[in-house]
């Protein structure tokens, strides 16, 4: 077998391993239960909270990693390197343990203070919102940063040359020509913001009709042995997650600046 | 004018040692140099990408060396000219004037017409040819009205008949709007057609400045001779110094030539005193093979040879001599004879020739300079 085909069968080892997982899920799959748990009030809550905090802890994480990108890509400063090093946190912690870390710092004083006298985040939608917010942020920081390294710092420099400031330039070149690669991050962050289920479950807990996001609506079907209402809403997830993936892969071809 | 004094700027190994140039009003000034010889690195000292370890950069007598990009007033073109792909033809030309507040219609419009691209304004830049894209960039470069524009091997990429085109249209604006020019290229031919003023500059060092016929005809060193591409470069001694000629003998080709002192580098032209060792050097389209019948040419130097290859180069031939010496001589001449010339003289290999090196076209550099 040439090392082209051994690599081809690799690639398809991988992609079969999903197609089983998924094609199982049918086994399971009745349509009219399906139905009935898609449409029942507690998954169609689910749906929503996990969309709006997802969508929230995006946002607020993009806009957050958007200039820290860009320092990072274009700067060099003092405790960049571990600055650099400490985005990676969230991939090599796991998410439990970082939930653990979100509890602890709200058992400290600043936390007990920040909680009592401005926002209650344990056991709350905003506690999801922050669990989120945290794991998801260093990796849309490190996403948007690549985008932006692609982009050579030639065109910002002729941009000066032709008398804009660094802001200007910032504005009206590098962020128009790092947008698919932001919004490609963008989508990947709220991907992975709508599967979080280890700090989430951590910070707010699993409260039905309260703080029961899609994925700890799945553990709590599982956990009471209702299979076909777990197929469901991971059937759910899944759809959602794959229509994003491919959305990734189209905004981010043919991108490609000398 | 924009000045550079002393500006030294060290990257990992490479070191700008300091290099100091005046680029004059309405003047093409060409930095002349191999590639890595650290042309783009003072580009980038001058616009204020790179901060000078040492020197100083002044724009029409005012310190700037400290100055952010944009309050230089450089308008920049880079080599892959950096044309901005989410902007289109027009949007790209008036940039400048928009983000500083200077937009003038009028003088783009203008501008846009002299360059000839109306009819591409709307275009994407990603859909343009390579000779629009050169020009879209220069236009943009432009429109901003900078005082001085920087130019770093803008046309290297495109094709001969695309780049001398842009030669003529670069020589035209040039006059028309009394340009101010500081470009940077490793092109012999472009830096001679374009550059009022040429600076050489190898390892980071300019080696010689001066008008273009200085540099052409007069290199100051080896390095400069051998990157101009002249290959007539022969080791000798000077036997003597009679008011402005110089007598060289050369064991290389084993003949004494002699050489106004007129051609010898004015730049750092030494006192050349009767025994020191020199190089002599003569560019392959100087050289003269004699007919059969010259008695009308000078009695010196001549010097006997037999033709050892001719290579046609289509538009010229270039024929190698190996002169007659008393021992074999190492080195061979090299001639380089319009067409008609040498068809008219009959040349072919193994024929014995006589080379005339006109005294005027021979120049003389100290040997200290050969490395």
């Amino acid at each position: 077998m040439s090392f082209r085909a051994l690599c081809i069968v690799f690639s398809f080892m991988t992609f079969f391993l999903y197609v089983v997982l998924v094609g199982s899920l049918f086994y399971f799959l009745d349509r009219t239960v399906f139905v009935e748990r898609l449409l029942s009030e507690r998954a169609l809550f689910s749906i929503q909270l996990s969309i709006l905090a997802a969508s929230v802890a995006t946002l607020i994480s993009v806009i957050v990693a958007v200039p820290s990108a860009f320092a990072l890509s274009r700067f060099a400063f003092p405790g960049r390197g571990i600055v650099d090093t400490m985005l990676e946190l969230p991939m090599i912690v796991s998410p439990a343990a970082l939930g653990a870390m979100i509890l602890i710092f709200f058992n400290n004083p600043v936390g007990e203070w920040i909680q009592t006298n401005w926002q209650q985040f344990v056991f709350t939608v905003y506690g999801i919102i922050l669990a989120q917010f945290v794991t998801t942020c260093g990796i849309a920081t490190r996403l948007i940063k690549a985008a932006m390294d692609e982009i050579p710092v030639r065109y910002e420099a002729v941009a000066r040359s032709l008398g804009a400031t660094p802001a200007k330039a910032f504005l009206t070149i590098t962020l128009p020509m790092s947008k698919r690669g932001i919004l490609a991050a963008s989508i990947l962050t709220w991907a992975k913001a709508l599967g979080e289920f280890g700090a989430t479950m951590t910070v707010a807990g699993s409260m039905a009709m309260n703080t029961e996001t899609l994925p700890i609506a799945i553990f709590m079907r599982l956990s009471t042995a209702d299979i076909e209402g777990t197929v469901a809403l991971i059937l759910i997830l899944i759809s959602i997650g794959i229509t994003l993936l491919y959305a990734v892969r189209l905004l981010t071809r043919n991108t490609h600046y000398a | 004018m924009l000045e550079a004094t002393g500006i030294s700027v060290k990257v990992g190994h490479f070191l700008l040692n300091k290099v100091s140039l005046a680029v004059k009003k309405s003047h093409c000034h060409v930095i002349l140099g191999p590639t890595g010889s650290g042309k783009t690195l003072l580009l980038e000292s001058l616009m204020g990408l790179r901060k000078p370890d040492t020197g100083r950069v002044l724009i029409d007598g005012v310190d700037s060396t400290g100055l952010p990009i944009e309050r230089r007033r450089l308008s920049y073109v880079p080599q892959d000219l950096a044309l901005f792909p989410h902007l289109t033809v027009r949007d790209n030309i008036i940039y400048g004037p928009r983000v500083s507040g200077t937009r003038n219609d009028t003088n783009v419009d203008e501008l846009v017409s002299s360059l000839g691209i109306e009819h591409i304004l709307n275009r994407a830049t990603h859909n343009l040819s390579g000779g629009e894209r050169q020009r879209v960039a220069l236009a943009r470069a432009l429109a901003s009205e900078c005082s001085y524009l920087l130019l770093d091997e803008p046309l290297s990429s495109l094709h001969e008949s695309l780049r001398k085109e842009l030669w003529f249209l670069l020589k035209d604006l040039l006059k028309r709007y009394g340009l101010s020019i500081l470009m940077v290229t490793h092109d012999l031919e472009e830096a001679f057609f374009l550059g009022d003023f040429i600076s050489v500059m190898i390892d980071g060092r300019i080696r010689q400045e001066g008008n273009k016929g200085d540099i052409y005809n007069r290199p100051d060193d080896l390095e400069v001779a051998r990157f101009l591409g002249i290959r007539n470069l022969f080791q000798g001694e000077l036997t003597e110094i009679t008011g402005n000629v110089l007598t060289v003998f050369s064991d290389e080709l084993g003949a004494s030539v002699r050489a106004s002192a007129m051609t010898c580098s004015n730049h750092s032209r030494p006192d050349f005193e009767v025994d020191a060792k020199v190089v002599l050097g003569v560019r392959s389209e100087n050289m003269e093979i004699l007919r059969r019948d010259h008695t009308a040419k000078a009695s010196y130097n001549k010097i006997g040879g037999v033709i050892e290859t001719i290579l046609d180069k289509a538009a010229s031939f270039l024929v190698t001599v190996r002169p007659h010496c008393f021992s074999a001589c190492q080195r061979t001449l090299e001639a380089e004879l319009p067409n008609h010339v040498f068809h008219d003289l009959r040349l072919e290999k193994g024929r014995n020739v006589t080379v005339f090196l006109h005294e005027e076209k021979v120049f003389v550099i100290p040997y200290e300079s050969r490395r």
